[in-house]
């Protein structure tokens, strides 16, 4: 059993001070003790890092809240014996979904731009370990505030492809099946929902074949769980790919141009030389007659 | 009796949960730890000194430290940058030096907020100077919370602790037992034992009936310590036991019982050669705080002349109460063990195929129609596969852990004939014939000094009547040709006369080994127990001394050796001088301690003998853990006295 002492230190503390000032001990401070530990501390440089480190977890903090202030409407909505209090359209819950995942992405982001910047100008070894490992903590509760959002997501997607499967009939041949599990799996997945609601009115079948072996996988969603920041990730660099290729076609479409310019320039040298030549071999063989 | 039955299970609650209990709310802040999965994370940064250290680091990996939010874990005395804005919690022993650097690290302002925790109580003077420190660094209220832990002690199994690590020469048997040392230094030392027992007994949270045997050092430590338990209880205010740990020690027919022991007892058990893993692993390696250091030759380089050394490498292992194969085995004989692992070695192939054959069927995936219906069920199994991959992984790690370390062992034994000298030893230590003599053993070519030295000490002290003059010259002569240090001997000498005066030596009991011949291969070739040569023996139950002494204190048997033991209970109100104890009743619960050092050995009889009784706990403790090579450097250093 641990024994606080901290009351007893604080009574040492006056003890002491008393004693300094029966033997007239000046005392690193006094009456401006107070005053000269809050200058002592302002102009130290408040750490950015730490502060910034701070705002970040509290905007994660924030996520969290909102991920369960809103969690009991988002999945009990689907029990229909619930009031019109509780019940939450598709809409909302897809307001939802891409509400908390453009928080995800900035928060990462955050993430790793406080990384950068945490080693730029410090040089002690101490207090680099402490800044990568405080990123570490964070990275991990934005991890664990992750898998509440993809948790839920999870438990949505599930019931409706449960509500699907017990409502269709006999599966389709395997051609179409293909053919929609290609073009589903071209789509991202957070509009993968949306995409679902519109397909499954055209193609149930498709939908109940192809979704079995893959609710396997998914099965209590934790591979979901496991994935959806790096969804994110892959998300992002999927999107600057696409930009770097379409800058590069450009750049191609240019270069043609430059290469076709330069073949015709070169072509209309050529014949000014060919030209040029043949004048002056003519106004030779002149000259020689001219002058023989 | 419901009640007592719960109380008896939370007195029951091992040393090793409690300690470890106490260091999160440490860790925390001293706020008792929740665990939250959506918790805000929390960071800072641990302190400590080379005490703390020690007592940390078996009860929590540098993992767990993190899960608690700490970034980074220094020494006290190395060189520390200032962090800003992260809250430092301390963990020191409160000693002149850490307190002076703790007032420095206070001046330089090198955290934001302070935590201090001290392993054991500190003085009121030492308070004020860090109060001083801290007025004079304006830091006042920066020092956010100060705290006496109480954990001054070592725990390295669920019901075994140690003393100390650091400052061992300072409790050893040596110091303890030398014929120069004076009245303060034995006082200082009785103090730095009797300190730390007190701690143990906070964080258990009982307080117990002591006994010890009259005129040995153990003695004087059950005087004190009974003085330092009267002394706190009586101070209603202050005391340490009251509040929810009371709960344990209600019931006054649930007190354990502490039995305090001389090493002096028995001296042949720390020298005795050893047939156990644990206690091998302790004699044969280097073993401290639950990691074995472990030097691997890597390969025989074949160039013949200019040859490079052999480069070796250091590995190290940590054997913890998470691995499994070591909490069931480190007590088994050693052959047990070797085909333990090589049968954990199969199951473990055995599981590897199983996923092995899995990946193969997920192969067949979108070639086969038939394929899809088979994939549901198989999905369900590749989960299953998949979830127990860490599992596996782990096992794999236990795995080539322990076969690191059991091949180390055997070479060990191997190479010195461990085997032999045990079988030998035990025979001496029950009086059976002996086939071989004694003097043929040590004049053998094969076979280390010291292995011999023991093997000669363990006779000595148990033999009833001396060795005549001539016998003891021959031995000697053959010792000394054997290249040992006789110094020990020279002290053995005067314990066993000092011995004789108190009282008869003690016995060892009856015991036979049988052995089962020589086992040409108990492994297949595959592996590489080949143990050609080592016999399978099969060690009885036998009671050591120790054992044995307690086994009478527990159960109130009434035995000549164990009447005359002192009786203190520090509850009761009067004087504390009757040998006569007031309970009748069997204990349930024990705490031995061994004053002057004790061996992994002595821990694994009394596993043993508790294992029997039903609902029986035994906790082991001692103020040092030596193996033999240790204690035979320490009794040459006595007997050159």
């Amino acid at each position: 059993m641990a024994v606080d002492i901290t009351l007893l230190f604080r009574a040492s503390v006056k003890t002491v001070k008393t004693r300094n000032k029966a033997l007239g001990v000046a005392v690193g401070g006094g009456v401006d003790g107070s005053r000269d530990e809050l200058f002592r501390r302002s102009p130290r440089p408040k750490g950015d890092f730490s502060s910034r480190a701070r705002e970040v977890i509290s905007h994660i903090g924030k996520l969290r809240d909102f991920l369960l202030e809103h969690r009991k409407d988002y999945i009990n909505a689907y029990s229909h014996t619930m009031s019109e209090y509780g019940r939450m359209t598709d809409t909302e819950r897809d307001q939802i979904d891409q509400d908390a995942q453009i928080f995800m992405r900035t928060c990462s982001e955050a993430i790793q731009q406080l990384r950068t910047e945490a080693h730029k100008e410090i040089h002690s070894q101490q207090v680099k370990e402490h800044r990568t490992a405080v990123l570490d903590f964070i990275e991990d509760y934005l991890k664990r505030v992750c898998k509440l959002y993809s948790e839920q997501r999870a438990i949505r997607v599930k019931r409706v492809v449960d509500k699907k499967r017990l409502s269709k009939l006999e599966p389709e041949p395997n051609t179409k099946t293909r053919e929609s599990t290609s073009s589903e799996k071209v789509s991202q997945s957070p509009s993968k929902d949306s995409e679902e609601n519109p397909a499954t009115e055209e193609r149930p079948e498709k939908i109940l074949a192809e979704t079995q072996p893959e609710l396997g996988t998914w099965g209590d969603g934790k591979g979901e769980d496991e994935l959806s920041p790096e969804e994110i990730q892959m998300e992002a660099e999927i999107d600057s790919i696409h930009q770097l290729v379409v800058g590069a076609t450009e750049n191609i479409k240019e270069g043609n141009e430059d290469i076709r310019e330069a073949i015709k320039n070169n072509a209309g040298f050529r014949v000014w030389i060919l030209f040029f030549l043949v004048m002056c071999s003519f106004s030779l063989l002149f000259l020689d007659w001219y002058d023989s | 009796m419901a009640a007592a039955a719960a109380a008896t299970a939370a007195a029951a609650a091992s040393i090793r949960e409690r300690q470890t209990v106490a260091l999160k709310r440490m860790l925390n802040f001293n706020v008792p730890h929740i665990k939250n999965s959506t918790g805000e994370p929390v960071w800072k940064v641990l302190i400590y000194d080379r005490f703390g250290q020690d007592i940390i680091s078996p009860l929590l990996s540098v993992k767990e430290l993190r899960d608690m939010g700490i970034t980074l874990h220094l020494l006290l005395h190395s060189d520390r940058d200032p962090i800003p804005d992260v809250p430092a919690v301390y963990f020191v022993m409160p000693t002149e030096e850490n307190i002076d650097r703790m007032c420095q690290d206070l001046r330089n302002q090198l955290y934001e907020s302070y935590y201090l925790n001290f392993i054991s109580a500190i003085s009121r003077s030492k308070l004020e100077d860090i109060a001083n420190a801290a007025l004079a660094a304006s830091a006042v209220t920066q020092v956010a919370k100060v705290f006496d832990q109480y954990l001054n002690f070592i725990t390295l199994e669920d019901d075994m602790f140690v003393l100390c690590n650091q400052n061992k020469e300072l409790v050893s048997y040596r110091a303890i037992n030398r014929p120069d040392i004076t009245d303060t230094e034995m006082e200082t030392v009785m103090d730095t034992i009797v300190d730390s027992l007190f701690c143990f007994f906070v964080t258990l949270g009982a307080v117990p009936i002591i006994r010890c045997s009259r005129g040995t050092a153990a003695e004087m430590v059950a005087v004190k310590l009974d003085k330092k338990l009267r002394e706190n209880l009586r101070d209603a205010r202050n005391s340490l036991f009251t509040g929810d740990t009371l709960g344990a020690g209600q019931f006054s027919f649930q007190r354990p019982l502490l039995v305090l022991v001389d090493r002096n007892i028995d001296l042949a058990t720390p020298l005795h050669h050893t047939w156990t893993y644990q206690a091998l692993v302790h004699d044969v390696l280097d073993f401290h705080l639950n990691r074995v250091n472990l030097e691997e030759s890597s390969g025989v380089e074949n160039s013949p002349a200019g040859a490079r050394p052999k480069r070796k490498n250091k590995k190290s292992y940590d054997l913890t109460p998470v691995d499994k194969f070591w909490q069931k085995h480190k007590g088994s004989p050693f052959p047990e063990v070797a085909e333990s692992v090589q049968q954990e070695l199969e199951s473990y192939r055995a599981q590897e195929d199983e996923v092995k054959r899995l990946k193969s069927i997920m192969g067949l995936e979108g070639e086969d129609e038939g394929a899809i219906s088979m994939l549901s069920d198989n999905t369900a199994k590749l989960t299953s596969a998949v979830s127990s991959l860490p599992e596996l992984l782990e096992k794999k790690r236990l795995i080539d852990l322990h076969t690191n370390v059991a091949t180390a062992v055997l070479e060990h034994i191997k190479a010195r004939k461990l085997d032999v000298y045990f079988e030998y030893e035990e025979k001496i230590m029950s009086k059976t014939t002996l086939d071989k003599s004694l003097l043929d053993i040590i004049s053998d070519p094969d076979g280390t000094p010291e292995d011999k030295m023991r093997l000669f000490l363990i006779y000595y002290i148990s033999t009833q009547q001396a060795p005549s003059e001539a016998d003891l010259e021959q031995y000697k002569k053959a010792l000394t040709d054997a290249g040992c240090n006789l110094n020990p001997l020279q002290y053995i000498k005067q314990w066993k006369a000092f011995t004789k005066m108190a009282s008869a030596p003690a016995s060892y009991g009856s015991t036979t080994t049988k052995p089962m011949g020589l086992l040409s291969r108990v492994m297949n070739t595959g592996s590489q127990f080949v143990m050609e040569g080592v016999k399978n023996l099969v060690l009885k139950q036998q009671n050591l001394p120790v054992t044995r002494i307690l086994d009478n204190l527990m159960e109130m048997k009434s035995n000549p050796e164990t009447d005359d033991y002192r009786y203190f209970d520090p509850k009761m109100l009067r004087g504390n001088d009757s040998s006569v104890p007031r309970n009748k009743n069997p204990f349930q619960e024990a705490i031995v301690f061994v004053v002057g050092g004790g061996n992994y050995i002595e821990y694994q009889n009394l596993v043993d003998y508790i294992k029997g009784k039903q609902g029986k706990h035994i906790l082991y403790g001692c103020s040092e853990l030596f193996n033999a090579t240790q204690f035979i450097k320490q009794l040459s250093q006595l007997g050159q006295k």
